[in-house]
Order: structure tokens, then C-alpha cells, then sequence
């Protein structure tokens, strides 16, 4: 009996797309002052890597749902990888997660729960890339650990791959990727839709003088809601 | 007669259309899209819509059929061992 054959392939192209404007862009609230110096030079010669304000904040409340258990979460970023004027980038639309086998040190997918994941995949609404993974390390600071080198050589070994470690406990946050197999950090922009507003979870359109929510009338509100948002003002 | 699936690289979006009978197993698809993707075959699962297709299963058990969609996804591992120095 013969082995499956593989009669065809398809390479999938990268698209030329004009990355999210710079004024629906931030930098994420919990940088370091040492990040966030990288993150603004970084916008200067072109980020390759853009957050959704929804992925952001998804993952965000994943880890800080288990900052009193001490344990660690994870998730895919799905999105897709896109080219503009000579970047690559990556651009993180959601994320997917399900019930995982965790504990402070450690995290993967329960494997009797992938099929609660692949309902999200196929719910998710448009045709994605998983162009990385997040995890969190609650209380013990952003790094790669050598585990996650290797899932990140072993899984997402791409430039356009990230790997996003989140720490809740100390509120610190940072993306890796692999360049030419060493892991580097790499900074990254949270974006946020054209009918959307920073400043509040739902999506929202903008007008003159109000900003309507779900029907409701509400004031225009900058920098009140900040903490909601995951968005730095002052970057 | 052979059936003709295409199996999705959710990584990167590529594909690759794949012959096979109905005894091949789930891990020998896995097996010869990670390898031609030069992947680890270990580190992914294979899905058809929400169902995971389980390694020793077959074709035939599966009840793949001619242009069914499977997709690899990713099964990452996270863990701390030693900050870096
Ligand atoms: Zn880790």
C-alpha cells in the first residue's frame, strides 16, 4: 500500500495592503520605557507587526482572568502576512484559544479540547493565517523560555511569525520572532479599526460631538478610559 | 480508485493536493504534508471543519472524501525552565 501523494501545490501569495494608518496605531500601554523607545524607532523604518484592538485586549483578559491562579494561558494569532513598501508585516486580526493543560510553569492545548478551537476557526469570518501564538507568564517577566524557542522553531520559524508573551502580574508585554534562527524582540503597534474608538471595547462610530454606543448617548472620553483599552497616550 | 484532498498550511495559507486510498492513515497525511513543508509532523494536528482526525485512523473511517479541505494546525508548547542570563 502506498502513502498519500501529493499531486499539486499551491504557494500563497502576499499581498500588497497599506498597513493600519498611523493615527489608528499606538504602542501597548504596558511597554517598558526601554520598549517603547524601540517601538518608536521602530515606526520610523516600518513595524512588522500590527495587533487588533479586539486581539488585544482578548489576550489581555486571558491572562489576567488567571493572574490569582497563577497560571499560564495561550493562544493563535490569526490574521495574515502582508507586503508594503519593501515590509512585511504581519497583521493580527483575532486570536482563537480553547481549555488548556496548565499549570504556573507551563501551558499547551488540552487535547480532548481542540474541537471547542476549531469552532472558533471556523467562526472566525475570514479566511486567516495563524501568524503566531501568545502565552502568558504570570508574575515572571517577558523572555523566551527555551520550551518556547523551540515551539517557536519548530511551529513558527517565518520572519513574519511572532510569538507574544504576556506577563499580567507585573503588566508588561512583548512580541519575538526568529532572524535567522535567533529570537529577537520585535516591536509591535496596536491598531484599531476606522469605525472603531481607542478608548472603549465596542465598536463605535465617531461623530461630531457624540459618540453612540449600543444605542446609548455617551460624552467623547480620551484618556479616562485608557485603562480599558491597552493603548499608551503618550506614544 | 485514489481520492484527491487539499490540505491548508495554516501557518503560511499554502496547499497541497493530496491522492490517496482508504487504508492511508491520518498521520501518514500529516506526516507527508509536514514533511514536504519541512515541518514537524509531531507538533501539528489535522482538522476537517471542528473534527480532529486522529492518527491511526483511516480514510475510510474518516469517510474523507474526493475535495474535502484539511487543515494543519499548530499544538504549541509553552514553559519556563530558566530565564536566560
Ligand atoms: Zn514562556
Amino acid at each position: 500500500m502506498r502513502g498519500p501523494s501529493i499531486v499539486a501545490d499551491q504557494q500563497a501569495n502576499i499581498r500588497d495592503l497599506p498597513p493600519p494608518a498611523r493615527e489608528r496605531t499606538r504602542a501597548h500601554k504596558w511597554l517598558s520605557e526601554r520598549r517603547l523607545a524601540e517601538f518608536k524607532a521602530k515606526e520610523k523604518e516600518g513595524i512588522e507587526l500590527y495587533l487588533s484592538k479586539l486581539a488585544e485586549e482578548k489576550i489581555r483578559n486571558h491572562a489576567l482572568a488567571h493572574v490569582r491562579d497563577r497560571r499560564e494561558v495561550m493562544g493563535l494569532l490569526l490574521g495574515g502576512i502582508y507586503r508594503h513598501d519593501g515590509t512585511e508585516y504581519a497583521l493580527v486580526r483575532d486570536v482563537a484559544t480553547t481549555d488548556l493543560d496548565a499549570t504556573d510553569v507551563s501551558v499547551r492545548f488540552d487535547p480532548r479540547a481542540f474541537e471547542k478551537l476549531f469552532v472558533q476557526l471556523d467562526e472566525i469570518g475570514f479566511r486567516y493565517i495563524i501568524v503566531g501564538w501568545y502565552h502568558s507568564h504570570p508574575s515572571y517577566h517577558c523572555f523566551m523560555s527555551s520550551t518556547d524557542v523551540q515551539t517557536q522553531r519548530t511551529l513558527f520559524n517565518l520572519r513574519a511569525h511572532s510569538a507574544l508573551v504576556i506577563d499580567p502580574v507585573n503588566k508588561e508585554i512583548e512580541a519575538f520572532f526568529l532572524d535567522d534562527g535567533r529570537v529577537r524582540s520585535r516591536p509591535f503597534a496596536v491598531f484599531w479599526d476606522q469605525f472603531q474608538s481607542p478608548y472603549y471595547g465596542t465598536s463605535v462610530r465617531m461623530r461630531q460631538t457624540e459618540v453612540i454606543v449600543s444605542g446609548e448617548m455617551l460624552e467623547p472620553d480620551d484618556a479616562g478610559n485608557e485603562e480599558r483599552s491597552g493603548l499608551r497616550n503618550d506614544a | 480508485m485514489p481520492i484527491r484532498v487539499k490540505v491548508r498550511n495554516a501557518e503560511t495559507g499554502s496547499t497541497v493536493d493530496m491522492e490517496m486510498e482508504n487504508e492511508n492513515t491520518m498521520d501518514e497525511i500529516v506526516r507527508g504534508a509536514a514533511s514536504f513543508w519541512n515541518k514537524n509532523p509531531g507538533a501539528y494536528v489535522l482538522r476537517r471543519g471542528k473534527r480532529l482526525l486522529r492518527g491511526s485512523q483511516t480514510v475510510l473511517e474518516v469517510g474523507l472524501k474526493d475535495a474535502d479541505e484539511l487543515e494543519l494546525i499548530p499544538d504549541p508548547e509553552g514553559g519556563y525552565r530558566a530565564p536566560p542570563q
